[in-house]
């Protein structure tokens, strides 16, 4: 139910009215229910008052009566009053009590109650009330008779002051069970409207809402297949209200959204066809260039020193340039989202070899291999879901970026694999950088040192591609570093294709560093 | 004298490839147009053909296809893009290799120097792979009394399989074997080679047995005689 409350706004909306509808319905239904029974309860009120007055009137002219002649005893007298009949078959069921007050030259035996009332039905702290006030008093009260039945009712007492034969007090005692019929059947007729009205409110708040809200569904669900890319969905309209303005907004909305669509695909057809053009237009004159180098340089022994090394130059600069447009073609095909990986089992341990031969083939062993596996083997093959070449490349450009400011200094390679990942870690204890040069260390053609010279020839978009090709792997690559402490640069790949990365086993920062608090 | 043919429609470059290849000592012809290339093709019987990609007239691939029609003289393809497709089009359509421009001219003339290569050592007949019998001499295969007809480097890649029996190539050590590639990292003319040739010499090409796939690692031949 709470769920359906949160979910279905038909079913909230409706809850709400419902809700409000029981309390204002409860309030105008007690409202109406005290006026009427009030009204009715003080019409008998008024009636009963009146014969009780009129009741007692009689009664004391009775007793008053009885002083001067020799008429009925006392006890034909008391019969008579507390047997008076009344007016009107509304009064079936009043009954009467007389008490005599004491000392006040009462005759005694004028004390009773009709035949079987209970003197109880009559409270004493009313009584009291009744003695000390010479007006008459009333009060609601239960009628018990003899034999313990019960009924509501209402009992009128008043002093009665007969001059000559003392003081009496008088209750006539009247029954309101026809009221309080009449206000149980006000009752329940306020319940049963009641409750219908509730009912009904609500049924009338759900279809109506069901009927608003109908379109904003349809809404919903049409802008969950323009998500799952079909363009072409539209809602449909009619009339002129809220809803077909929301309808008309909506599709308005749907056809700018297919426009932008359109457009930046097209743009991004056109950026792709660009890169395309430009590589072929631009690789046939360099393969041209390429070849004519190649022609000079291999006929630099017949030239003289300035042509020799002109010759040289010229070749070692087209490729350049070669690798510069290669890098460039790269870039802007990652820029495009065009980037397509050629995923394959390929040994790790085997990549990070090959690109240490190639970075650095010469005996001298600057550069460190340390193997660690998840299954404690050391020099096994480490495999891995990955793009051979763009791992190449990344393995490639962290090395010889380490070579490239490593001063001298060893420089660590680790290799790492959990069973969900692997990393490589390529750790030098060169120049470093510091936090500033960290955050621009993977833009494009960013330096970190303009007046440094360049030993390799590197393109300037290295480390941008390598970040790019990690990204596209769903790994993440990471540097860290402190001028004059060197650089940690860690590559970390998931294992297998579609794998996500759950650990980083290769620590960004040293053991070393974090220990002396850098 | 060897000849070979030289397919673009950049007028610069076939000059330079033809002083290049005049240099390794080829006799060159230049073509610029796609749809020239049966003409002169037929006149001249080149031993080789280096074929651009983009070509006014007809394609490169289009012209792959001609001439594959009409005769298994070896092709390789000259492209300006490295993307998966061209070059996968380029092989299927049957070239039998192909190079990235800009190359090395120092590679091409080492690639089109094995192209040309003929097997002549360590001649025998009787060499065989499943049901098929390899005779170098003839430079024919025979399936049954059906002579197939294939590409040399399809001969070649048969022959480097079917000589070590036993062995497990993996596609690195066929591309050294097969095109003489040193760096080895462009497996796709492995497998869409082997592809051909299964599609010409198996009889159920979906379920091989003369050159069997070795999961993980590469490919080996079938043990002759097998029944087919």
């Amino acid at each position: 139910m709470l769920q359906r409350l949160r979910s279905s706004l038909v079913v909230r909306v409706t809850f709400l009215i419902v809700t409000l509808s029981i309390v204002v319905i409860g309030l105008v239904g007690s409202a109406l229910y005290n006026q009427l029974s009030n009204g009715v309860f003080k019409e008998k009120l008024n009636l009963s008052l009146a014969d009780a007055s009129s009741s007692a009137s009689s009664t004391a002219f009775q007793i008053a009566l009885s002083q001067f002649q020799d008429a009925p005893t006392s006890k034909v007298i008391l019969a008579d009053i507390l047997s008076s009949p009344s007016s009107s078959a509304d009064y079936s069921g009043r009954e009467t009590a007389i008490f005599p007050i004491p000392n006040s030259g009462s005759n005694p035996s004028y004390r009773g109650t009709s035949n079987q009332l209970m003197e109880s039905s009559i409270p004493a702290d009313f009584r009291k009330l009744v003695r000390k006030s010479k007006n008459p008093h009333w009060i609601r009260t239960n009628i018990n008779y003899i034999g313990g039945s019960s009924e509501k009712g209402l009992v009128i007492g008043q002093l009665l002051d007969v001059s000559t034969a003392g003081k009496y007090e008088i209750y006539t005692l009247f029954s309101l069970n026809q009221q309080s019929q009449t206000i149980a059947l006000i009752r329940n007729s306020l319940w049963l409207t009641g409750l219908a009205l509730t009912l009904l409110i609500g049924l009338i708040a759900w279809l109506v809402l069901r009927q608003l809200i109908a379109p904003v569904r349809e809404a919903a669900r049409i802008a969950e297949e323009l998500t799952a890319g079909d363009l072409e969905q539209r809602m449909e309209v009619n009339g002129e209200d809220e809803i077909a303005r929301l309808g008309y907004a909506f599709n308005e909305m749907a056809a700018s959204l297919k426009q932008q669509i359109l457009r930046l695909e097209n743009l991004s057809r056109l950026q792709q066809r660009f890169v395309s053009d430009v590589s072929h237009e631009l690789r046939t004159p360099l393969t041209t260039m390429r070849m004519a180098a190649q022609v000079l340089f291999d006929a630099k022994k017949e030239f003289e020193p300035a042509l020799y090394r002109s010759a040289e130059l010229l070749l070692s600069q087209i490729e350049r340039f070669e690798g510069l447009l290669t890098d460039l073609l790269e870039v802007s095909r990652f820029d495009a989202e065009a980037a397509v990986m050629e995923l394959a089992k390929v040994d790790l341990v085997e990549l990070v070899k090959e690109a240490v031969d190639y970075v650095h083939p010469s005996l001298e062993r600057i550069i460190t291999v340390e193997v660690k596996k998840s299954d404690a083997g050391v020099e096994v093959p480490i495999w891995v879901d990955a793009d051979k070449r763009r791992i190449n490349r990344i393995l490639r450009n962290l090395l010889t970026n380490a070579l490239d400011h490593h001063e001298g200094k060893p420089i660590e390679v680790s290799v790492v694999e959990t069973d969900n990942e692997v990393a490589v870690g390529v750790r030098d204890h060169g120049i470093g950088f510091n936090q500033k040069e960290r955050a621009m260390l993977f833009d494009r053609f960013w330096r970190a040192d303009p007046s440094r010279a360049r030993t390799r020839g590197g393109t300037g978009l290295g480390l941008s591609i390598s970040l790019e090709d990690a990204k596209l792997h769903q790994g993440t690559l990471e540097a860290w570093g402190v001028p004059g402490q060197g650089a940690n640069f860690v590559l970390t790949l998931p294992k297998y294709a579609g794998g996500i990365i759950k650990s980083h086993p290769i620590e960004l920062i040293p053991n070393s560093m974090r220990a002396s608090g850098l | 004298m060897t000849s070979i043919m030289v397919v673009d429609d950049d007028q610069d470059l076939a000059e330079m490839l033809g002083i290049v290849l005049n240099g390794a000592g080829y006799e060159v012809d230049l073509v610029s147009r796609g749809d020239e290339v049966m003409d002169l093709f037929t006149a001249q019987n080149p031993d080789l053909v280096l074929l651009d990609v983009m070509l006014p007239g007809i394609d490169g691939v289009e012209v792959c296809k001609l001439i594959r029609e009409k005769s298994m003289v070896p092709i390789v393809m000259l492209t300006a893009k490295g993307d998966t497709q061209d070059v996968v089009a380029g092989l299927e359509a049957g070239a039998d290799d192909y190079m990235v421009k800009p190359f090395n001219p120092t590679e091409l003339v080492a690639r089109i120097k094995v192209r040309l290569r003929r097997s002549n050592n360590d001649l025998g007949s009787g060499l065989r792979i499943g049901n098929i019998e390899i005779d170098q001499i003839a430079h024919t295969i025979v399936r049954g009394k059906e002579v197939i007809p294939l590409t040399r480097l399809e001969f070649d890649l048969l022959v480097a399989l079917a000589k070590e029996p036993g062995r497990v190539f993996t596609r690195e050590a066929l591309l050294s074997e097969v095109w003489g590639y040193r760096p080895a990292t462009d497996t796709r003319l492995v497998n869409v080679h082997i592809q051909r040739l299964r599609s010409k010499v198996e009889a159920d090409p979906e379920n091989p047995e003369i050159i069997l796939t070795v999961r993980g690692v590469g490919y080996k031949a079938g043990v002759p005689g097998s029944p087919s």
